[in-house]
């Protein structure tokens, strides 16, 4: 049996959702979870108080932003 | 059961409701609009058309914008609650603007999502053409612009190419089967190619 690839289930997925509407709840509660996530992350990481400016450094730390 | 999406007045309505992530879009969008033209581009589209990922930044084309109307609209974009990350002045953002380098907007307090703010001009021929050509997407009162879907598709196949994109690809090209036209993505891959020589 031919043994499936990501995006195989990615088709598969997007076939189902053609006709079936109702996959849009299970897909609105992933990206809702992941922004809560990580919005819970970030005001852990950086208290509100120089919200801003705690982050402007992580960023030039990763290379997001220039030095 | 219903349809994902159907076609009305050239736009594609997506049979859905709106997430934390349309409203976040759609807030950047109402101030944007006064005072530029633009284009969201790349992960939104897929995601919004059904596509089950998360993602972190939501890419806008805006065309290239002087200084003095830069600094407009950054104002009000720190008046409508986002920050940027490149600085809290035009002076200290417009620089990047200038040089085409791409600037981050998000929420105040928040890092993620954030608006890949992407500058264009007519030089970058694929992004230019995909500004000029838009196709609207709506879900509930929530209408944007996203490229041709079939330019979507090939610009995620040929350009981007990474193991997301091929995924977001595969994605659209099985959601919109029935809409998809093959003679576009002839017409759009020789568009593209121009970028890639």
């Amino acid at each position: 049996m031919k043994k499936l690839k990501n995006t195989d289930y990615v088709e598969l997925y997007a076939k189902k959702l053609k006709n079936d509407n109702s996959l849009f709840k299970q897909q609105k509660m992933l990206i809702e979870s992941q922004l809560k996530a990580s919005s819970s992350v970030f005001r852990n990481m950086f208290a509100e108080d120089n919200f801003k400016e705690k982050a402007r450094a992580y960023l030039r730390n990763i290379g997001l932003l220039q030095k | 059961m219903q349809k994902a999406y159907k076609v009305e007045d050239d736009a594609i309505i997506i049979n859905r409701d709106l997430t934390e992530l349309d409203l976040f879009v759609r807030k950047f969008l109402e101030v944007l609009k006064k005072h530029s033209d633009y284009l969201i581009v790349s992960g939104f589209v897929s995601i919004s058309t059904g596509r089950a990922r998360g993602t972190e930044d939501i890419d806008v084309l805006v065309p290239i914008m002087d200084k003095s109307k830069f600094g407009s609209l950054l104002k009000e974009l720190q008046n409508n609650g986002f920050w940027c990350y490149q600085g809290d002045k035009a002076e200290e953002v417009y620089g990047y603007v200038r040089n085409f380098s791409n600037v981050r907007f998000a929420k105040i307090n928040e890092m993620y999502p954030n608006i890949e703010f992407v500058p264009i001009d007519e030089t970058k021929k694929a992004k230019f053409f995909e500004f000029t050509h838009p196709q609207k997407i709506r879900v509930k009162d929530f209408e944007f612009k996203a490229p041709p879907i079939e330019f979507e598709i090939l610009y995620k196949e040929m350009v981007l190419a990474g193991e997301k994109d091929i995924a977001d690809a595969k994605h659209l090209r099985a959601l919109f089967s029935e809409l998809i036209k093959n003679e576009k993505f002839k017409e759009f891959k020789k568009i593209i190619m121009q970028d890639l020589r």
